[in-house]
């Protein structure tokens, strides 16, 4: 026991006192932080900015009305949409120039209201760019509203009970949680859920992979057989995966540490944007133990293929299954993020390789039942026992093989062997 | 009492035999060598004897017991291919593997600290494994294997790659741990070495036992005695002197085998006879080299390999 203390000791050490731990735990969060405040901020910086809307209206109503719609503000409380009158004669006659005008400003567009609108047809929007599908859909509702309401007071209704009947609901998000109504919008949902699965993603992956080439090295620098003569395969195997599950536990506390105190100080500084960040701390609990739970699935199976390989290369062929199971979940992953309560997401967030990545964004998303998360973590610990198993007899033999890389036969005989 | 006892042991990978039948028991005290070409199945016999790669068949006895994981922590194993973390300090390297034989980490850092010394390698203590010469290496490896005193030490090609310096500093080393009271089996190819060094020694070839005992009662069991000539020319003539048996050319010299009943002096007269300047004539026992060529040239054609 002490020899594999010894073990873990030394891995847990080299693996920790690196420069490239030092940045990974440094810049992870910082990218992962830019990543997750990022889109928000580009967002309001876009918000900043009015939009002039040219407007040629044709049918000579609709300007004053749409001046009346396009109330809304920006953050600053000015009004987001500056409407200019454009003169339906002087357009037609210099439409070219107006139209190649739009090009040159940033924010502006040209919209044109056809004559007979009201009757029905399109209205043609002129802009620098046409991406911004939030915009176009603003617009085309507004002016959509406005006719529907012209239409109507010309078939005679009374614009006050016009205004009663098609008066709009607005849409308000609540998660349930544990009975209790939380009030989030789904973008915040989706940034945190996508965030805390690539973290989750990328440490199993590389720390995975690191007890990989942790094995290896010892297989090509030859000091195995020295160790194998002092302490057991099984010892030495264990011994490497706690190491660097170790060191990956410490890199989560550190983040653990850093991304409360961040928290901190910007719910502090910017409270806008803290509401785009809001975390359960529960949700670093299940990050960490799924990250535990997935670490030791692909460590252990990486540990297997480091022991089959003789080289860099031959390792990157033999890795390279092991490592769609890591990426085939985190690809379905994004449509679980869209449904998360669905049946597909329910049945895979049981089975082995798919939970810790699936059942992490439930639990993050739809709170899923308590049974279920202790089923899953359940059936990941039986599998990772069944993969301890499996490995610990392909890596006592392997581990001393040199030369060819081992066939799938070769492979199954050594797990045979007594 | 017997520090190891090894008996009818056999070994396979798939269809190949790689050892057969193999039996020897080593004395507490003894410098015992496990001799034989390459491939011979010496790594796999040692292996096995350290647990690590378990026997087909047979039976494995250390200390006069069934194999424990506690013995480990008593014997220090020197692999033929040698290995270090080359990004690990040298103190720390040595004080992970006397951790690793059971030592406290502190006694593990003072043990570690005094062989250094003995060594000559304190003054590169804090440099890590990658920046030593291969010697130094080779000798920080050599201090791993015995740095827990263990009371058998099992060496695979324990000479391999070291000057003559070196070479001798081990052989020194060697000699005051077997004074000690240790065990020690070395395997080896270079057979001056073994012969030199060995009170018993046990000879593999194809992964069968082809000698073994003690290693001067073998040699006098071999019995004719050997005669080292050292001749100016005339190669030829005494190549087609019929009271010869053999003759091995060495270069410098040739050690040369006579027919039974032919007395040395008789060599002699032939040689003065035919006018063939005699620079050396020395009667002497027959080379375990001599023996080693013997037996395996009989059962093969290895030599080639084991000259190597």
């Amino acid at each position: 026991m002490t020899k594999t203390i010894s073990i873990i000791k030394r891995e847990f050490k080299t693996k920790v006192f690196t420069k490239g731990f030092l940045i990974g735990t440094l810049i992870g969060p910082i990218l992962m932080i830019g990543m997750a405040l990022g889109p928000a901020y580009f967002l309001s910086i876009s918000e900043k900015k009015a939009i002039e809307i040219k407007i040629v209206d044709e049918t000579n109503i609709l300007f004053n009305r749409l001046v009346h719609t396009f109330n809304d503000t920006l953050d600053n409380g000015e009004l987001r949409f500056i409407l200019i009158p454009v003169d339906p004669l002087d357009y037609k006659e210099n439409s070219i120039s107006y139209q190649q005008n739009i090009e040159k400003e940033k924010s502006s567009v040209l919209l044109v209201l056809p004559d007979h609108l009201i009757e029905g047809g399109d209205i043609t929007f002129y802009s620098k760019t046409v991406s911004d599908i939030d915009l176009i859909q603003l617009i085309r509702r507004k002016i959509n509203e406005e006719i529907n309401q012209v239409r109507l007071e010309q078939a005679g209704f009374d614009p006050e009970k016009i205004k009663k009947l098609t008066s709009r609901i607005g849409i308000k998000t609540k998660k349930m949680v544990k009975g209790k109504a939380e009030e989030k919008g789904f973008g915040q949902e989706f940034f945190t859920a996508f965030i805390f699965l690539l973290i989750l993603y990328m440490t199993i992956l590389l720390y995975g992979a690191g007890v990989m080439r942790g094995v290896l090295e010892e297989k090509t620098s030859r000091i195995i057989e020295v160790l194998l003569s002092s302490s057991n395969s099984f010892n030495l195997m264990m011994g490497k995966i706690f190491g660097v599950g170790g060191a990956g536990l410490v890199q989560y506390g550190i983040w653990t540490f850093l991304a409360f105190t961040a928290f901190f100080f910007i719910s502090g500084a910017s409270p806008k944007i803290a509401q785009h960040i809001q975390i359960s701390p529960n949700v670093f609990l299940a990050i960490i133990v799924f990250f535990v739970l997935g670490f030791f699935q692909f460590s252990t199976l990486y540990a297997a293929v480091g022991a089959m390989c003789s080289s860099q290369e031959d390792a990157q062929a033999l890795s390279t299954p092991v490592t769609f199971l890591i990426i085939i979940p985190f690809i379905i992953s994004f449509t679980v993020i869209n449904d998360p309560s669905s049946n597909l997401a329910q049945i895979l967030s049981l089975i082995p390789f798919f939970t810790p990545m699936l059942m992490f964004l439930r639990i993050i998303l739809a709170t899923p039942p308590f049974f279920e998360v202790l089923l899953s973590i359940v059936i990941n610990l039986a599998a990772i026992l069944f993969f301890v198993w499996v490995s610990a007899k392909i890596y006592r033999v392997g581990i001393l093989m040199y030369g060819k890389r081992p066939t799938v036969p070769e492979i199954i005989k050594w797990v045979r062997y007594k | 009492m017997y520090s190891l006892e090894v008996d009818r042991v056999n070994k396979y990978y798939d269809s190949f035999h790689a050892v057969k039948d193999v039996s020897f028991s080593i004395e507490k005290g003894h410098l015992f060598g496990l001799l034989g070409p390459n491939g011979a199945g010496k790594t796999t016999t040692m292996r096995m004897i350290m647990n690590i790669i378990i026997p087909d068949s047979g039976s494995i006895r250390l200390f006069g017991e069934k194999f424990q994981e506690g013995h480990k922590d008593q014997i220090g194993y020197l692999p033929e291919e040698r290995g270090l973390y080359p990004k690990m300090k040298l103190i720390n390297h040595l004080q992970f593997l006397g951790e690793l034989k059971g030592l406290s980490s502190n006694k593990a850092k003072e043990f570690s600290l005094q062989w250094l010394k003995r060594f000559d390698l304190s003054k590169w203590q804090d440099k890590k494994i990658q920046e030593l010469s291969k010697g130094m290496q080779q000798k920080v490896q050599f201090i791993g294997t015995i740095i827990h005193s263990p009371s058998l030490l099992i060496l695979d090609e324990p000479f391999s790659g070291l000057d003559p310096i070196n070479t001798k500093f081990l052989k020194d080393i060697l000699l005051q741990l077997k004074e000690a009271g240790k065990t020690i089996i070395l395997s080896t190819h270079l057979i001056d070495q073994a012969e030199k060094l060995c009170d018993d020694i046990c000879l593999i070839n194809r992964g069968e036992v082809i000698l073994m005992g003690n290693l001067k009662e073998k040699k006098s069991e071999f019995g004719h005695n050997s005669i080292i000539v050292k001749i100016d020319g005339g190669r030829s003539i005494i190549k087609n002197l019929n009271i010869i048996q053999n003759i091995e050319n060495y270069g410098n010299y040739m050690e040369v085998q006579l027919k039974e009943h032919i007395q040395p002096g008789e060599l002699l007269n032939l040689l003065v006879e035919n006018k063939i300047n005699v620079q050396k004539f020395e009667v002497t026992e027959t080379s375990l080299n001599q023996i080693f060529i013997e037996l395996v040239g009989n059962n093969g054609n290895d030599q080639n390999d084991f000259d190597n």
